[in-house]
C-alpha cells in the first residue's frame, strides 16, 4: 500500500518521455521514469521515495530490444533480468544479473532499472563496465552515445529528465574467458558482501567490483596492480586492498575486516581461473 | 475404520491449496475503516510533543488516538506496557498513535503526517548490560505495576522476573565434581517470521456487544482480557478467529486487539482493521527473545554429571509480556534432560530497549538448551569423552528428579537414551564426527538432547462438543486454533477412533467463535492435543452413552450388552442385530410414530491435574503434566579456507509417544528443525545507534529457504504417555530446541574453535578463529 497519490504515464516515444518529464517537473510532480517498477514501488510503500507523476518507459520500443546490429549487441533499458539470464549472448551478463534478488523479481528488474537505481549494488552494471559498453541517453537534445566508463562515476550520470534507453556493446567482448562470483553472508540469495567479476582480453584482465564500496566500480588503477606481473599473486593481492577507491563497506551484511577476507579469497579463485596455478 | 495412526489428509488441505482459505485480513466488509500505526524511531526516548493537526487535516480521517486517549496498563503478569506509548518510548516500533480512515491509503497518508516530537534518551543494549549496577531503569515505577502474585519483578532494578532453581547441595556437587567448565553463550533477539503478518478488527454494535475477529492464538484470552481492561463483561464479547498462517508463540500476545478496540470505541463502535506491515510485525509486535548465559557444570571421572551453576540473563525487551513466563519455563528445564543432583539457577528476565518477547516455540527451551548443550560438549570434550556417550550415561530416567524435585515415571519422560541410542545409529555417529574430506572441506556432526514441559496455567483446560447431523455425520467443535499443525485434524481422527466411524465423517470447522466453541485454554505450549484431546475423548464418551442408552429401550437390553462400531450401534452377542446411527443422533422412531430419545450432543471437558506453583524459594513444584523428550544429529560440511559451511542433514528422534498422524508429526518435526537452524544460523536482529533495528524486512533479515534446507531424518521413539487420549505426547515445539546447540556442536567440531553466539554465520566463525584479522 502506498500512502501518497500519484499520477501514471505511459509514452510511447523516448522523445514524448523527455517532455513528459519536462512539463510533470515544471508543474513540482517531482516524476521518475518507471521500468520494473521494484524500487519505486517498495520505496513507496515506506515514503523512502516520494513523487507525483511516474513516466512508464515500458513502451518505448528502443527500450525493449535485444538485438545485434553489424558490431555490437543492443540491449534496451527495459530488457527484464529473467531476459538477460535466460539469453546467452552475453554469457558473463547472464551469470552477474541473473544473481540479483530473486527469480520473482528478477522477472520485474530491469537492467535500466538495476544500474540506474537508489540500490547501491547494480551488479548488472559490471560486465558493461568491462566490456567497455556505451550508453544511450535520451534527453532534451535527442539521443547522446556515451562510453559507459565516463558517464558512470559511482551512479549514472544523468541530467534532470535523461533517460537511459540502450546499452551497447562491441560483440568481441561477448565470449571472452571470464570470472563472476559473488559471495553473500550466508543465504543463496542475498545482496553481495562482494560481487566479483573479471574479463580477460588477450593477457590482461579486467575487474569490476560491487559490495566492496559503497558503489560498483572498475579502478584502472587496480588493474594496473593485479595484471603486474612482476609482483606475486599474493603481493598484488596486497596491493590492491591498499589502492581501494573508497571506504570498504562495514554492515549488517559483513564487516569491512570480513569483506577484506573474502576480497583476497575471490581474487585468488579469480587468478586460478583465469590464469591457472600460479608458477 | 482405525482412525489411529493413518496419515489422513488435513481437513483445511483443499481450502489452503485452491487459495480459498479466509485468514483475517481477508475478511474485509462494506464499512470497514481501516487504522495505521505511527511507530517509533528510537530505541528509547521522551515523547516531547505529538502534533497531529496536519494529519487530521487529511480528508477521510476520522480519528487520531494518542497515548493520552488511552491511559491503561497492560500485561499478561505485569501491567507495564501502555496501548499507546504516552511520556516516552522504550524500543524501537513503539505504537504512538493509530490513525483511523476510511481507506489505509488514506490512513497511511495521514500517519505520515503525525508529528511527533522525540529527546533520546541512554539505551539499555543487552540483558548483561540491563543487569549492571548504576545504568538506566527502563521501568523507574516498577514496584507500582499491578502484577500476579508467581512473578517476581525487583524495583529499582532492570529485573522484570528472578526464578530460583536450588536442588541438592552445591558444596557436595563441587566436592564432586573432579571435571569443571564453565561456558558463556549469548544471541540476539529475533523474530518468529509467520507469513501471516498480525491482524485484526474490532467493531462495537449499537447494544454494546464488543466482536473482535484477530488472528491469534489465544482467542480466549482476548475475551478474558478485554472483559478485565475495559470492565466489559465477558458474555459482551466474541472474538473470531478464523485459519491462522502461522504463529509459533508470536500470537499468543495481545496488544493489536487493544488498539483496535480502543479506535473503534473512538469512532462509535465502526468496525476497525488493523493489519500489520511486515516491517511492523518484525519489531512493533512482540518478538523472540535473546539470551546472555552463564553455565558452570562439573563432573566426575567416571562423566556423571555432579552439579550445574547456570545463570540466564533473558533479553525480555521493553516490556515483560510473556517473556517473564518464559524466563520461568527456562529455569524449571535448565538442565536439559540429564539427572543433576545438585543444581543452582537464577534465571532473570530483563527489561531492555529492544522489542519486547513474547512465546517461542520451544518457549525459553532452546535458549537455554543452547547454553547447556555447549557446556555439556565441553565438558565432555574436556573429560576425554564421546559427548553422545556422556549424553546418554548422564540421561534422566524414571525415579530420578527434574530441577524442579518432580520426581519421573515412564509416563511422564518417556525414553531419552533410547532417543540417543537411535540418533547415534541414523546419524552414523561411528563413522567419525570429524572428517577431513580434502585438506579444505571438513565434515562434523554435532548432538544435543532435548526435553520439555508445557509451564501453562495450573488449571489450564480444554473443552469439545460433537453435534450430529441427521444423516450420522459429526461437526466437532473445539477452541484449538488451527496455527498450521494440523491439531484440528488429529482431534477428528481421535473422535472418529473413539466413535467407531470414518474420519471423513467427521466435520471439522476451521473457525473459532468464543461465544459458541468451547474454550480450549491457548493453542499453545505442544498442549492442544494432550488437552482437547481429552475433551474430545470424553465428549465422544457422552455422545455414546446417549447412543446406545436409546438403543437400549428398542432392543430392550442393558447398556452393557452393546457395542458401537462401523457406523452401528449393535449386540455384542448377536452383531446382526444393530442400529445406524443416523436411525439414533436424532432420537428413534418407531413404526407407529412414537419417538424416544433426541438429538445427540455429545461433550466433553478436561482440566489439568496436579499442577503446582513454584516455590519462590527453591523452584520446587509441577511444571506441567510430562516432558517429551528427544536428540538431534546435525552433520555440517565446513570449508576450512573461506569459513562457508553446509548444513548436510539433521536428524531427530523424538519420543512422542503414540503417533496418531505420522504424516502430520514428521510435518511438525521437520519443521521445528528447519526454524531451529534458520533461527542458529541466520537469524537475529542487528540493531544500529540508538537501538534500531536495522533488519525489518526479508530483504536484510533472513530465514532459511525451502530448497536451502539439508535432508531431514525423522524418528519416533514410541513410549505412550498413560495421560493422554491413545497415549499421545505433545510435539509441535520440540524439535526446535535441540537443534541451535547441535548445529553449533558441529561446527565447533568442524572448526575447532568454540562458538558459543548466534547466529552461526560464516563470517563469526572466522572472527572466533582468527580473530578478526584478515
Amino acid at each position: 500500500m502506498i500512502g501518497f497519490d500519484f499520477e501514471y504515464y505511459r509514452p510511447a516515444t523516448s522523445n514524448e518521455a523527455v517532455k513528459l518529464y519536462e512539463s510533470l517537473q515544471a508543474q513540482g510532480k517531482r516524476p521518475v521514469y518507471y521500468a520494473g517498477g521494484t524500487e519505486i514501488v517498495t520505496f513507496a510503500r515506506l515514503n523512502q521515495i516520494e513523487t507525483g507523476a511516474v513516466i512508464d518507459i515500458n513502451s518505448i520500443r528502443e527500450c525493449r530490444v535485444y538485438q545485434f546490429n553489424t558490431s555490437e549487441l543492443v540491449i534496451g533499458a527495459t530488457v527484464t533480468l529473467t531476459h538477460l539470464a535466460e539469453t546467452s549472448a552475453f554469457p558473463l551478463l547472464s551469470v552477474t544479473g541473473g544473481r540479483v534478488a530473486d527469480h520473482t523479481a528478477r522477472n520485474q528488474i530491469t537492467i535500466g532499472g538495476n544500474i540506474c537505481g537508489e540500490i547501491n549494488y547494480k551488479e548488472a552494471l559490471l560486465p558493461f563496465l568491462l566490456a567497455e559498453s556505451n550508453v544511450i541517453i535520451a534527453g532534451n537534445n535527442g539521443y547522446q552515445d556515451k562510453p559507459i566508463m565516463e558517464a558512470f562515476n559511482k551512479r549514472l550520470q544523468l541530467e534532470p529528465g535523461e533517460c537511459l534507453v540502450q546499452i551497447l556493446t562491441d560483440r568481441k567482448y561477448l565470449n571472452l574467458p571470464y570470472f563472476s562470483v559473488k559471495k553473500r553472508k550466508i543465504d543463496v540469495i542475498d545482496y553481495p558482501l562482494l560481487t566479483l567479476t573479471a574479463l580477460k582480453i588477450d593477457n590482461t584482465i579486467r575487474v569490476a567490483f560491487s559490495g566492496l564500496c559503497g558503489y560498483p566500480f572498475r579502478s584502472r588503477e587496480i588493474e594496473t596492480i593485479l595484471n603486474n606481473h612482476e609482483l606475486s599473486r599474493e603481493e598484488r593481492i596486497e596491493q590492491t586492498v591498499l589502492h581501494l577507491p573508497a571506504p570498504v563497506l562495514d554492515d549488517w551484511i559483513g564487516s569491512a575486516e570480513y569483506r577484506l577476507f573474502v576480497l583476497k579469497n575471490t581474487l585468488e579463485d579469480m587468478y586460478l581461473a583465469l590464469e591457472g596455478e600460479s608458477l | 475404520m482405525e482412525s489411529i495412526g493413518r496419515s489422513v489428509i488435513r481437513k483445511d488441505a483443499v481450502a489452503k491449496v485452491t487459495g480459498a482459505a479466509k485468514y483475517t485480513a481477508d475478511l474485509k466488509t462494506v464499512g470497514s475503516l481501516y487504522a495505521k500505526l505511527v511507530t517509533s524511531p528510537y530505541g528509547h526516548a521522551r515523547i516531547l510533543s505529538i502534533d497531529t493537526s496536519a494529519a487530521e487535516k487529511v480528508n477521510g480521517v476520522h480519528k487520531i488516538l494518542t497515548g493520552k486517549d488511552t491511559n491503561i496498563l497492560t500485561g499478561e503478569e505485569i501491567k507495564d506496557r501502555p496501548i499507546l506509548a504516552t511520556d516516552r518510548v522504550r524500543y524501537h516500533g513503539e505504537p504512538v498513535a493509530v490513525v483511523i480512515a476510511d481507506t489505509l491509503a488514506i490512513a497511511k497518508q495521514a500517519a505520515n503526517l503525525v508529528n511527533v516530537s522525540y529527546s533520546p534518551l541512554p539505551v539499555i543494549r543487552s540483558p548483561k548490560e540491563a543487569y549492571q549496577q548504576g545504568v538506566p531503569l527502563v521501568h523507574e515505577h516498577l514496584g507500582d505495576y499491578e502484577k500476579i502474585a508467581e512473578v517476581f519483578p525487583k524495583p529499582g532494578t532492570n529485573i522484570c522476573n528472578h526464578t530460583k532453581i536450588r536442588k541438592g547441595s552445591m558444596e557436595i556437587g563441587w566436592a564432586k565434581s573432579t571435571v569443571v567448565v564453565e561456558t558463556e553463550v549469548s544471541f540476539p533477539p529475533s523474530d518468529h517470521c509467520a507469513m501471516e503478518t498480525r491482524s485484526v478488527s474490532a467493531e462495537i454494535l449499537p447494544n454494546g456487544q464488543v466482536i473482535i475477529h484477530s488472528s491469534s492464538q489465544v482467542p480466549f484470552t482476548i475475551k478474558k482480557m478485554l472483559s478485565s481492561i475495559f470492565g466489559l463483561n465477558q458474555g459482551k464479547i466474541t472474538v473470531h478467529t478464523p485459519l491462522v498462517g502461522g504463529a509459533y508463540g508470536g500470537k499468543s500476545a495481545i496488544q493489536l486487539e487493544f488498539i483496535a478496540y480502543l479506535a473503534s470505541s473512538a469512532i462509535g463502535g465502526q468496525k476497525v482493521q488493523l493489519i500489520n506491515s511486515r516491517e511492523e510485525d518484525f519489531i512493533t509486535s512482540p518478538v523472540h527473545l535473546g539470551l546472555d548465559a552463564k553455565v558452570k557444570l562439573g563432573c566426575d571421572a567416571e562423566g556423571y554429571l555432579q552439579a550445574a551453576e547456570i545463570t540466564l540473563l533473558f533479553d525480555g525487551g521493553a516490556y515483560s509480556d510473556k517473556a517473564v513466563d518464559m524466563s520461568r519455563a527456562a529455569a524449571t528445564d535448565c538442565t536439559g534432560p540429564y539427572q543433576v543432583e545438585n543444581l543452582w539457577c537464577d534465571s532473570f528476565c530483563m527489561y531492555t530497549n529492544h522489542p519486547y518477547a513474547t512465546s517461542f516455540r520451544g518457549f525459553g527451551h532452546p535458549e537455554s538448551t543452547f547454553a547447556v548443550e555447549r557446556a555439556i560438549e565441553r565438558l565432555a570434550e574436556k573429560l576425554g569423552m564421546d559427548p553422545i556417550e556422556f549424553r546418554w550415561k548422564n540421561a534422566i530416567r524414571p525415579g530420578q528428579t527434574t530441577p524442579t524435585q518432580v520426581i519421573l515415571n515412564e509416563s511422564r519422560i518417556g525414553n531419552v537414551r533410547r532417543c540417543i541410542e537411535r540418533v547415534r545409529e541414523l546419524i552414523n555417529w561411528e563413522e567419525g564426527r570429524r572428517i577431513e574430506i580434502t585438506p579444505e572441506r571438513i565434515r562434523a556432526k554435532g548432538v544435543s538432547c532435548f526435553w520439555k514441559n508445557s509451564n501453562i496455567d495450573t488449571n489450564a483446560g480444554s473443552g469439545a462438543i460433537l453435534k450430529f447431523n441427521e444423516d450420522g455425520t459429526v461437526h466437532l467443535n473445539c477452541g484449538v486454533i488451527e496455527i498450521g499443525t494440523g491439531s484440528r485434524t488429529v482431534l477428528a481422527q481421535i473422535a472418529a477412533q473413539k466413535l467407531g466411524i470414518d474420519v471423513d465423517q467427521i466435520y471439522v470447522e476451521m473457525d473459532i467463535d468464543t461465544s459458541s466453541t468451547p474454550e480450549h485454554y491457548k493453542t499453545v505450549a505442544s498442549r492442544g492435543l494432550w488437552m482437547a484431546g481429552r475433551a474430545v475423548l470424553a465428549a465422544a464418551e457422552d455422545a455414546i452413552g446417549q447412543l446406545l442408552n436409546v438403543a437400549a429401550q428398542v432392543f430392550r437390553v442393558s447398556l452393557d450388552d452393546l457395542d458401537i462400531g462401523k457406523g452401528f450401534v449393535f449386540l455384542k452377542d448377536n452383531p446382526a442385530r444393530k442400529l445406524a446411527l443416523k436411525e439414533l443422533v436424532y432420537g428413534y422412531v418407531y413404526p407407529n410414530g412414537n419417538a424416544i430419545g433426541s438429538q445427540v450432543i455429545g461433550r466433553g471437558s478436561y482440566t489439568l491435574r496436579g499442577m503446582t506453583f513454584l516455590d519462590p524459594k527453591t523452584g520446587k513444584g509441577v511444571p506441567g503434566p510430562d516432558w517429551t523428550v528427544g536428540a538431534q544429529a546435525v552433520e555440517v560440511e565446513w570449508n576450512k579456507r573461506d569459513y562457508t559451511y553446509k548444513i548436510l542433514r539433521a536428524v531427530t528422534v523424538i519420543d512422542a509417544g503414540t503417533i496418531i498422524n505420522p504424516k502430520l508429526a514428521q510435518g511438525q518435526v521437520k519443521g521445528a528443525m528447519h526454524m531451529g537452524l534458520s533461527f542458529a544460523s541466520r537469524e537475529g536482529f542487528i540493531f544500529g545507534p540508538n537501538e534500531v533495528v536495522e533488519t525489518t524486512q526479508f530483504r536484510t533479515y533472513k530465514v532459511l529457504r525451502y530448497g536451502e534446507n539439508p535432508d531431514y531424518t525423522v524418528d519416533f521413539v514410541v513410549t505412550p504417555s498413560r495421560e493422554t487420549a491413545y497415549g499421545l505426547r505433545g510435539i509441535g515445539e520440540h524439535a526446535l530446541i535441540g537443534m541451535p546447540a547441535a548445529l553449533a556442536n558441529s561446527l565447533s567440531t568442524a572448526a575447532e574453535v568454540h562458538l558459543n553466539r548466534l547466529p552461526l554465520t560464516p563470517e563469526l566463525i572466522w572472527r572466533m578463529k582468527t580473530g578478526g584479522v584478515r
